[in-house]
């Protein structure tokens, strides 16, 4: 037997070469009439970090203005009058089911997933695409959902859940998770590709051919049953939002988005990051440019899937995987380890934050327009509980959110409720979301 | 009806339990009525759906769903009084045998048959087959989930995101740039200079479609072809233009089966078939030969797909079958994502690229020689010959024939006698993926045999599960063993754990990345186990050998799960059936492993499409 599996792999510059800046994507303003003309735009982005927290070593002291920030967010001391600790806050929807999945589905939809290997998927739209829907015209991209492990394999049998619920936080609507990009590099072309208008020619042959693909999609949708239109559904709305795009880039009426900062191949960071570390930090970095650059004003980063199990051993002083050492059995040297664990995700959100700060935008920067949320499904790994989530919101939302305090809240009180004040800070209002009750007391500004 | 037989061992005389319609309605009057009775119907679950013994048939699925629930510990909550585990298991299991019995009653469905997408890796090889390109093109597109018996290529999750559909369209531009350029692939597309772009499109769009296209379908796409003259480009970048939206289009990202508008099963059309098959066994388009064999109408003829099964076999392109198989079912494929042996503690794993795809490839090529020579199906459970390099001699601790002038390739070699190394219980990728990154795990061990390889996983762990510290404090010094035994005391977790932690303990003998030791952290490594039946064994050797006193559910699971990747969706009940009689067929052939592909690919719902009766 000789059996070569090597796989010629093109490098990723050749296919980006081959593709040329072809895909016509491109740089709309939503309403000719209403031209944006704030400097700096709404931005909006989650991170999301699995398997909940050390809750002992979490909630800072005091409230309102007057807080101490505790161990494990300290690393954000000086940016403490940009941030909001929100405490006591619950997701209802995701109370029962099994330990993580019912959880981690659902931290931004706060709805009820439906139990499942695959067959019916069914979750409720996430409040990051209520924003990115609302301004999807705006930008190049409606949304970026990054990560840095790929979706999950398989179903648990255990527990009879597809892993895809466990894998993504971002659903376009009840039945549609949205992909993430988990090579840095790739991501940053993508923003590239998006950010630079393909030519006249380019795009009008791409109309051509989304015009043609989607002629093909409606003569499948007409001869299959009813459950499968839905999966063509999928395809010609995903192809629709494509050629709108093209069409409109390639329509001179319309008022040219322009990349507030350029953007250029040469800086794409590397598509191997050497560790976990690294590979965070790049995918920060990406955030950042993506909202730097107004390519796109959402997005979502999921620092690991539904029981990730990352070894954190690069840590000084831990021992063990991630979701293990959440499991502490109340023994303390598991609870200080997962507390390391706990703050080093805090020092990269900081990390985070602190490039949108540097990043001038005129009078402001980038951190003051924007809302960065950090968040975990559970709170206590230990008992799987989605109550007094940990939540941080850092920005000022343009200048809508009033940072600088803790807020705590009655147990009861949905964390649905904050994401009403954080989409009517953003431009997106709505009545209700999921099971919310009304905007946060003391989240806005006036 | 084997499903729970390891778990019912422990089930005495004492208690008679669920074994009749009517003590199962008993059971749920007692344990369940009060919730869910017709006024106050909690999660909207009345029990007189499930009160007739027709609702066995016409309500199955509801029937399993609960019966899983109960057996989970779910239902009916905690808090009120909660039946035993015996008593939740015999019931479940006495649910799932009766509607079982009840689907199987009106003979082997055919099951229904959705639309699904290329996965990224069908994808792939589709592209390389359709224009004999050697690259990895769907690499840039984003990892699929996996749905239905745990495989990436269930319909069901397969969706499509805005990123999918960016990235099928470079991917498009790029392959046409390259059939541009590449002769190979430009043959592909262009057999003969003088044929008329016509017959270019015709051609090329039946093979991207996988069935004949008509002139209708062709059409628009030379209406693409000629817009593209107009502006002023060549005959051939014209031609690649148009075939660049047929590999956007549906009609080649899809899968998708004429829809069947009688009432009754009727045998698939014969491309559809085609595709069935190749995307089976190879994860691409079907080559010209069965192409050929279903223009001619014969591809439905079972002793024609008794000879193609061995020829699709011997093709290089059925080892993507086997990897992907292989690698889902066993969970192997994680070793390449989160599942990495941590590097202070296992150096040699960490250093060595080669040593890490060693052990990768082992189960997958074992796995694929197994159909190769068509040896028994239990080899996977102990077996006199294994996979092996030079790598994997030196991890293994044992010298090994291995052709000297090629060591380093991964061969088919002998074991010595008293090798440690037979079956998949011998394989790194099997001990690693069942580990911590830094130490072994009885439990993840017991329960990947116990999900693995006999399909039986243990119930999830109960919510708020107590800490082990209040039974024993300062625990951190006692075995993984003494701290076991410590939370088998508590009846709580008794219950599982006597069952999931023996199997786990039997291979204490390999480390976190399967490496034979003899002690652990300077005691000597205690391998016994004893089922709750009182079965007692030590060691490997005789794992295997309880393993090999429970075949018949080993492989039954091996066939749902296979079953399941060769139709590319979750099982249904009815599918239960058709299991029994693939199961059947594989036994009265000495568990052959081309038995059990023949049995799949002869079976009702792989060749057969529901009519609208069902």
């Amino acid at each position: 037997m000789n059996i070569n599996l090597d796989k010629a792999r093109i490098s990723r510059r050749t296919l980006l070469k081959g593709a040329g800046v072809g895909l016509g994507l491109p740089w709309l303003e939503s309403m000719a009439a209403s031209p944006v003309t704030s400097a700096s735009p709404n931005r909006l982005a989650v991170l999301y970090m699995p398997n909940g927290v050390n809750v002992t070593a979490w909630t800072p002291e005091g409230t309102g203005r007057d807080f101490k920030l505790s161990p494990t967010l300290a690393p954000l001391e000086d940016l403490k009058d940009r941030i909001t600790v929100v405490s006591n806050l619950w997701n209802a929807n995701s109370k029962g089911g099994d330990g993580h999945y019912v959880k981690e589905a659902a931290i931004l939809t706060c709805s009820t997933i439906k139990k499942t290997p695959g067959a019916d998927l069914a979750n409720a739209i996430s409040m990051d695409q209520v924003c990115a829907q609302k301004v999807a015209l705006q930008t190049p991209l409606a949304s970026l959902e990054l990560g840095v492990t790929p979706v999950a394999i398989g179903v648990d049998a255990v527990v009879g859940y597809t892993r895809v619920y466990g894998s993504h936080i971002a659903w376009s609507n009840a039945s549609t998770p949205l992909a993430r990009e988990i090579n840095p590099r790739s991501v940053y072309e993508r923003l590239f590709r998006a950010a630079n208008v393909g030519k006249g020619n380019q795009s009008k042959q791409d109309t051509l051919l989304l015009d043609r693909v989607l002629g093909d999609a409606k003569r499948l949708r007409a001869q299959v049953n009813s459950a499968d239109k839905l999966r063509i559904d999928e395809y010609m709305s995903v192809m629709r939002s494509l050629e709108e795009r093209v069409t409109r880039s390639s329509s001179g009426a319309q008022q040219s988005w322009k990349p507030k900062v350029a953007l250029a191949l040469k800086d794409a960071p590397t598509d191997r990051p050497t560790d976990h570390a690294e590979h965070v930090r790049l995918m920060m970095d990406m955030i950042a440019v993506a909202f730097q650059s107004d390519t796109t004003r959402v997005a979502t980063f999921m620092f690991g899937n539904a029981v990730s199990n990352v070894s954190f051993r690069f840590l000084e002083g831990v021992t063990a995987g991630h979701h293990d050492v959440s499991h502490h059995q109340k023994e303390a040297d598991k609870l200080r380890q997962y507390q390391l664990i706990n703050r080093w995700h805090i020092e990269q959100y900081a990390y985070l934050l602190r490039k949108l700060a540097a990043m001038k935008e005129g009078e402001t920067n980038v951190l003051d327009s924007s809302m960065v949320l950090f968040a975990s499904a559970l709170s206590d790994g230990n008992s799987h509980n989605p109550h007094k989530l940990p939540l941080v919101l850092a920005g000022r939302g343009g200048g809508r959110i009033d940072s600088g305090q803790h807020l705590v809240f009655g147990e009861d009180t949905p964390v649905a409720n904050l994401y009403m004040g954080m989409l009517e800070a953003f431009g997106a209002p709505v009545e209700r979301f999921a099971d919310s009750t009304g905007v946060l007391p003391g989240l806005l500004r006036g | 009806m084997l499903r729970y037989a390891i778990f019912l061992t422990s089930i005495g005389a004492a208690f008679a339990g669920t074994n009749s319609f009517e003590t199962a309605q008993d059971f749920l009057k007692r344990n369940c009525e009060k919730c869910h009775h017709e006024k106050a119907a909690a999660g909207g679950f009345k029990l007189n759906l499930v009160s007739t013994k027709t609702s066995l048939q016409t309500d199955g699925e509801k029937w399993k769903s609960l019966a899983l629930r109960v057996k989970n510990g779910e239902m009916p909550p905690r808090g009120g009084a909660v039946p035993t585990l015996d008593d939740r298991e015999q019931f479940s299991q006495w649910v799932e045998s009766a509607v079982r019995a009840e689907a199987c009653s009106a003979g082997i469905g055919a099951g229904p048959s959705p639309i699904r997408r290329l996965n990224r890796d069908e994808y792939s090889a589709t592209l390389r087959d359709l224009l004999d390109m050697h690259l990895d093109i769907g690499h840039a597109l984003p990892v699929d989930g996996a749905g239905g018996e745990g495989f990436d290529n269930a319909a069901e999750t397969l969706f499509l995101s805005p990123l999918h559909s960016e990235k099928y369209m470079e991917a498009a531009k790029f392959a046409t740039d390259f059939a541009a350029k590449e002769y190979k692939s430009h043959g592909m597309i262009f057999e003969k200079k003088d044929h008329p772009p016509q017959l270019v499109l015709k051609r090329f769009l039946t093979r991207a479609f996988r069935r004949p296209v008509t002139d209708a379908e062709v059409a628009p796409y030379l209406t693409l072809f000629q817009a593209a003259q107009k502006q002023g480009e060549p005959v051939q970048p014209s031609i690649l233009f148009a075939l660049r939206a047929a590999l956007v289009s549906p009609m080649f990202l899809y899968r998708f089966e004429p829809a069947n508008e009688s009432k009754e099963p009727r045998l698939l059309d014969q491309y559809a078939l085609a595709s069935r098959l190749s995307y089976f066994l190879w994860g691409s388009m079907p080559d010209e030969f069965l192409f050929d064999i279903a223009a001619a109408g014969k591809l439905q003829d079972p002793e024609v797909l008794q000879q193609i099964i061995p020829r699709m076999m011997k093709n290089d392109r059925s080892l993507g079958f086997t990897q992907r198989f292989a690698e889902q079912w066993l969970r192997t494929r994680e070793l390449s994502t989160d599942k990495v042996p941590d590097a202070k503690l296992f150096p040699t794993y960490a250093a060595s690229e080669d040593l890490r795809s060693d052990i990768r490839l082992q189960p997958v090529l074992f796995l694929r020689e197994i159909f190769l020579q068509n040896l028994s199906l239990l080899n996977l459970i102990d077996s006199t010959h294994t996979i092996a390099t030079k790598q994997l001699a030196t991890l293994f601790d044992e010298k090994l024939p291995l052709n000297p002038n090629a060591a380093s390739q991964p061969q088919w070699v002998e074991l010595p006698k008293g090798s440690r190394r037979g079956g998949l219980l011998g394989m790194p990728a099997v001990l690693t993926v069942s580990s911590y990154p830094y130490r072994t795990s009885p439990v993840l061990r017991g329960a990947w045999i116990l999900e693995s390889m006999l399909g039986t996983p243990p119930p999830p762990p109960p919510p708020n599960v107590p800490a082990l510290e209040e039974t024993n404090p300062g625990s951190t010094k006692m075995t993984v063993r003494e701290r076991l035994a410590q939370h088998r005391q508590n009846p709580n977790c008794a219950g599982c754990h006597s069952r999931i932690d023996p199997m786990g303990f039997a291979l204490e003998n390999y480390d976190a990345i399967g490496r034979w030791r003899d002690q652990d952290e300077g005691k000597p490594v205690d391998n016994s186990g004893e089922l709750l039946d009182g079965t007692e064994f030590n060691g490997p050797a005789e794992l295997k050998q309880v393993l090999l006193d429970r075949k018949d559910l080993f492989v039954r699971n091996l066939a749902s799960k296979m079953l399941g990747y060769a139709l590319g969706r979750g099982l249904t009940l009815k599918d239960g059936c058709a299991i029994d009689s693939i199961v059947a067929q594989v036994k009265s052939k000495d568990y052959k492993a081309q038995a059990l592909l023949e049995a799949i690919v002869l079976s009702v719902p792989f060749r057969y499409q529901a009519g609208l009766k069902q």
